[in-house]
């Protein structure tokens, strides 16, 4: 009864109804996988593991919308809210005080942290109103419009929170990169994006893969499951319903403003840009074509769409954008699972096994 | 990602970072087919110092983190020599930190709000002091001194606004009123009666985006016929080739050139420009400054004997003469602030939508971020300034 | 004084004119029958450039008009048919299906088409009104939108086909049990639906510019009308329209343009908040 089975009871939970992939050839595919992302940077030039480290600034963003949509059941537009929120905020902390003392750690802290108060506020509006379905869509898009149409307007000299100006729809650029301090006297360690930067989003990456995989298999993810099955029923088992959702609304909010701060400091710059529609829409898109209700095909489906997506703009020229359309549709009719989801199961439908998975 | 090749030395690479798609490819398609005739005739004349030109190409589809993406990108994969990015004032300052971060040197060819004073960039494009300082005093000695400012409500705007505030006080003028609308608005019911309440003399419109545009054709519509004047609209989205007469009539713009321009150098350019690109639907002023810009790169790359490393171009740059013989008139590159002078055109757009040519001034100067303080023969603060923000003294 | 009063209620009756007409459309593809359209702008997009293009061939305006519809309601039911009727019951993938189906009508609208269309004028003039003038077609837009409702109700309720379109989207199996084609009423809809956005394009194609992405400037306010209203057209998306629209002319005549639009998306945040079946869910509750 000691700290021994606590770690073993929470990493028994690694393994669950509720996410894809278990046993022991799953984990050693995780961590081949793992062992290739780490030694892969090593192996290429800069402009690729700058570029990849960009494309896990918005896994996490994902990860959250999985939380809340696919395992909760409940469209949130608004994770792009959060992102600029926590964004502005991390821009706002560093350009006041500066990267000194381990400084831009704390504001990225700060930044989630204040993400996860506005949604906290947001949600218990929402939840609490027993505001569902797209009529909740329509509530956080109408929010994270609002947000952006007001920072969009922040041009001028007025609107400054200390020495940060907000600076409108140009956006505020000029915050430091994430630096890590270190010991003795030694210059603390920027993490511009290149192998440093790379190693640390991957660490957090890892981290918050496994946490969330804890959490979904949990008690907690066997109820938001439930809930969005079917929420009467839940609610006559005893469950309220409203903290759940709420609960799974605060993770997933607060993991898009990590996304949101890594974002502002890879690119040293955030806009209100971040916040519209079509960059609202674009996590569900991710979302959807990943495979929603699973975390671990959200997270590859991001990956691969996004490096898709570049990959078309650069390779496709105008075409680019009507092959992503055409894309989009044929997932939609053909795998509406999602791609990775029906990836996993093809093997099963092609040998027409029974199911060893549950959906 | 198109390439452009000619012969076989060793090649001078410039990336394009311009919309080809989305909204803002109206304006900016023109951009990537001027360098693309600029870089095709210096080849076929033998290149930049003997060496090819190739042009990188890159759709950023008017979507700011494809910026961000591709800067990076063009930089440290394609390893070019330059870059020419950028259209909107937010997608130049996504990739400015990018650029400062991997020592680029980049080419803003197109009009904004100035105050930009980055040793990394050369900004082609006219800033509003070259625009404003001659348009308003010569509408104000014409039409009266009650001015009305419809404006869209953000940086470029705002800063031009304020510009317009600035100017007209100075000459005696009165603003009556000044109204600042959200991108992406397009119904203006609201606003055509605010400025019929408050009858001014003149109406600067500041408008920006397809949607803003919609503004004239229902201001027509509703029979408002005040003389407008603007330093961003016709020149840079042609409305007036895409709304029906008289919308647009009475209108002045200053511009630094729009393809109307009726001198015989000027149409020469535009016949050459047609016989390669035959559909272009209008050569804009962001067009002829792309153009200009790759012959200006050519000029300081040559004068620095074959060099592009970013220090030796700035050391010609220093010495003040960089100039090229433009199709809009002479322009060169101002050391302090490595901004552009402009030959300034008055176009006045007729009851036909036809334009004609009041006035021009020649070497407008962009004067504003050396008297401020912005020096970068001296110092480099890599930021962006407005009036109400000017550079730090001392 | 006067002005004042005339010149409000005209932004009102003007703002509230563009909210049913944008919203009249997917009020019955997202309301009536479930299905997110997130290109919704796209077929608003199809009418104008229709309207247009038939218009500078010599056509009268109000046949062009008739026309964009009629064109968009023709890719509306092709569309159904090949797309949208395998996502009946899955309105979270239609959102994925439709985006898709917008970007590929916008940029190949831009590749095929260019970056613009040449314009038609405003018609019909203006007319003055105690000291400030008015656009009279913009009167005309008002009276459409009124007649647009008037005409959806009576379509819906009083016809034999809109008796079937109810019947066969609330219980399809049983229409089906009694021999109505529903595959056939679905398609009819969903193409009704497309056609109103199309003439939504269409009426307001003179007034505005014509670039591929100017859907974008009607979805946003299009669905946060549909969804403030509630699932009934007329019972929801027209007292929405209305409110909205006045909540919107009030910001916009007290503090500006961006105070229009914010005040105009915190109202529907407002209103959902109360109503969270929106403003339909409240009369339809109290009529039971």
């Amino acid at each position: 009864m000691g700290r021994r089975s606590f770690f073993l009871r929470l990493a028994s939970r690694l393994e669950g109804p509720q996410t894809l992939g278990r046993g022991w050839r799953f984990w050693v595919g995780a961590a081949v996988v793992l062992a290739l992302a780490s030694a892969y940077p090593l192996v290429t030039d800069s402009y690729t593991v700058g570029n990849t480290v960009y494309f896990f600034n918005w896994v996490f963003m994902a990860l959250g919308l999985c939380v809340i949509w696919g395992y909760g059941g409940a469209l949130s537009f608004g994770q792009t809210a959060f992102f600029g929120i926590a964004g502005y905020a991390y821009g706002v902390i560093t350009l006041n005080w500066g990267a000194d003392y381990g400084l831009t750690l704390w504001a990225t802290l700060a930044a989630v942290a204040l993400s996860a108060i506005v949604a906290a506020v947001l949600g218990y509006f929402l939840f609490f109103g027993r505001i569902s379905g797209v009529f909740l869509g329509i509530v956080t898009l109408a929010v994270t419009l609002v947000l952006e149409r007001f920072m969009a307007q922040t041009a001028g000299p007025e609107w400054h929170i200390g020495a940060a100006r907000l600076n409108g729809f140009n956006g505020m650029n000029g915050m430091p990169n994430l630096t890590v301090p270190w010991p003795g006297d030694n210059d603390p360690l920027v993490l511009a994006p290149d192998l440093p930067l790379y190693y640390f989003v991957l660490a957090l990456l890892v981290i918050i893969y496994l946490a969330l995989r804890i959490l979904v298999n949990s008690s907690f993810g066997n109820v938001l499951v439930a809930i969005r099955e079917n929420s009467e029923r839940a609610t006559m088992l005893g469950y309220d319903v409203r903290k759940y959702q709420l609960a799974a609304f605060v993770i997933g909010s607060s993991l898009a403003g990590l996304s949101g701060v890594l974002y502002t400091t890879w690119g040293q710059y955030i806009t209100p840009s971040s916040m519209g529609i079509t960059a609202a829409a674009l996590p569900i898109v991710w979302v959807a074509v990943g495979g929603r209700s699973d975390l671990t095909a959200t997270l590859l489906g991001t990956i691969l769409l996004i490096g898709g997506f570049q990959a078309l703009t650069v390779y496709g020229s105008q075409y680019a954008l009507v092959v992503m359309g055409l894309l989009l549709v044929v997932t939609v009719l053909l795998a509406p699972e999602g791609l990775i989801l029906a990836l996993a199961y093809l093997p099963q439908r092609v040998f027409r096994r029974g199911a060893r998975d549950p959906a | 990602m198109m390439t452009f090749t000619a012969q076989a030395a060793d090649p001078i690479k410039l990336g394009v970072l311009e919309d080809q798609s989305g909204d803002f490819a109206l304006a900016t398609i023109g951009k990537v087919h001027g360098i693309q005739l600029a870089a095709d005739e210096i080849n076929k004349a033998g290149g930049i110092a003997g060496r090819p030109l190739e042009l990188v190409i890159y759709d950023t589809q008017s979507d700011n983190t494809r910026f961000q993406e591709f800067m990076r990108r063009v930089l440290q994969k394609d390893k070019v020599d330059a870059v020419f990015a950028g259209f909107s004032s937010a997608s130049r300052e996504a990739y400015r930190p990018i650029v400062d971060q991997l020592n680029g040197f980049a080419f803003y060819n197109n009009q904004y709000e100035g105050g930009v004073c980055d040793a990394h960039m050369i900004v082609t494009g006219a800033v509003p002091e070259q625009q404003f300082s001659t348009l308003i005093p010569w509408m104000m000695e014409k039409f009266g001194k009650k001015v009305y400012t419809i404006a869209a409500d953000y940086n470029f705007g705002q800063i031009s606004a304020e510009w317009v505030r600035n100017i007209v006080k100075q000459n005696g003028g009165e603003m009556v009123g000044e109204e600042f609308i959200p991108l992406g608005v397009s119904q203006f019911a609201s606003t055509i009666q605010n400025i019929q309440k408050a009858k001014p003399d003149i109406l600067i419109t500041l408008l920006v985006g397809t949607a803003q545009s919609s503004y004239y054709e229902q201001a027509a519509a509703a029979n408002l016929h005040i003389p407008m004047g603007s330093s961003v609209n016709v020149g840079q989205a042609y409305e007036h080739k895409r709304f029906k007469p008289p919308s647009l009539a009475n209108m002045y713009v200053t511009t630094n050139w729009i393809e109307e321009v009726d001198d015989q150098k000027s149409k020469d350019f535009v016949a050459k420009w047609h016989k390669m690109f035959p559909n272009e639907p209008y050569i804009n002023q962001e067009a002829e400054n792309s153009y200009l810009a790759v012959y200006l790169y050519k000029e300081m790359v040559e004068r620095a004997k074959g060099s592009t490393k970013r220090d030796d171009l700035r050391k010609i740059v220093d010495m003040g003469d960089v100039c090229f013989d433009a199709p809009e008139g002479k322009v060169c590159i101002d050391p302090k602030s490595q901004h552009m002078s402009h030959t300034i055109y008055l176009a006045k757009v007729n009851d036909d939508h036809s334009i004609s040519f009041p006035k021009v001034w020649e070497d407008i100067k962009p004067y504003w971020l050396g008297e401020a303080g912005c020096d970068l023969t001296k110092k480099n603060p890599n930021a962006q300034y407005t009036p109400s923000n000017p550079p730090p003294k001392g | 004084m006067f002005d004042a009063i005339v010149g409000f209620l005209y932004q009102f009756g003007d703002a509230s004119a563009f909210l049913v007409l944008c919203a009249s459309g997917l009020a019955i593809i997202f309301g009536m029958m479930g299905v997110i359209n997130l290109a919704h702008g796209e077929f608003i997009m199809a009418g104008a450039y229709m309207t247009v293009t038939v218009a500078k061939l010599g056509a009268p305006l109000p046949l062009a008009i008739v026309c964009g519809a009629l064109f968009a309601g023709l890719i509306g039911i092709l569309l159904e048919r090949f797309v949208i009727r395998h996502l009946y019951g899955r309105p979270l993938d239609t959102i994925v299906a439709t985006w898709g189906i917008s970007l590929i009508a916008s940029q190949g609208t831009l590749i095929l088409l260019g970056p613009s269309l040449a314009d038609i004028s405003t018609p019909l003039g203006s007319v003055q009104i105690g000291s400030l003038s008015y656009s009279v077609y913009r009167f005309v837009l008002m009276a459409t939108a009124a007649a647009i409702l008037a005409g959806l109700y009576l379509l819906f309720n009083f016809t034999r086909f809109g008796v079937l379109a109810r019947a066969t989207i609330q219980v399809p199996h049983m229409a089906e049990a009694l021999g109505v084609n529903t595959r056939f009423i679905y398609s009819l809809t969903f193409g009704i639906g497309a056609a109103l956005a199309g003439a939504t394009g269409g009426l307001y194609a003179p007034t505005m510019t014509l670039v591929p992405t100017m859907g974008a400037q009607f979805i946003t306010e299009a669905f946060v009308t549909v969804v403030t209203g509630g699932g009934d057209v007329f019972v929801g998306t027209a007292p929405a329209g209305v409110i909205l629209g006045f909540i919107r002319a009030a910001m916009t005549t007290w503090e500006g343009q961006l105070a229009g639009q914010i005040g105009l998306l915190i109202a529907v945040i407002i209103v959902i908040r109360v109503l969270p079946r929106g403003i339909s869910g409240l009369i339809l509750r109290e009529r039971t």
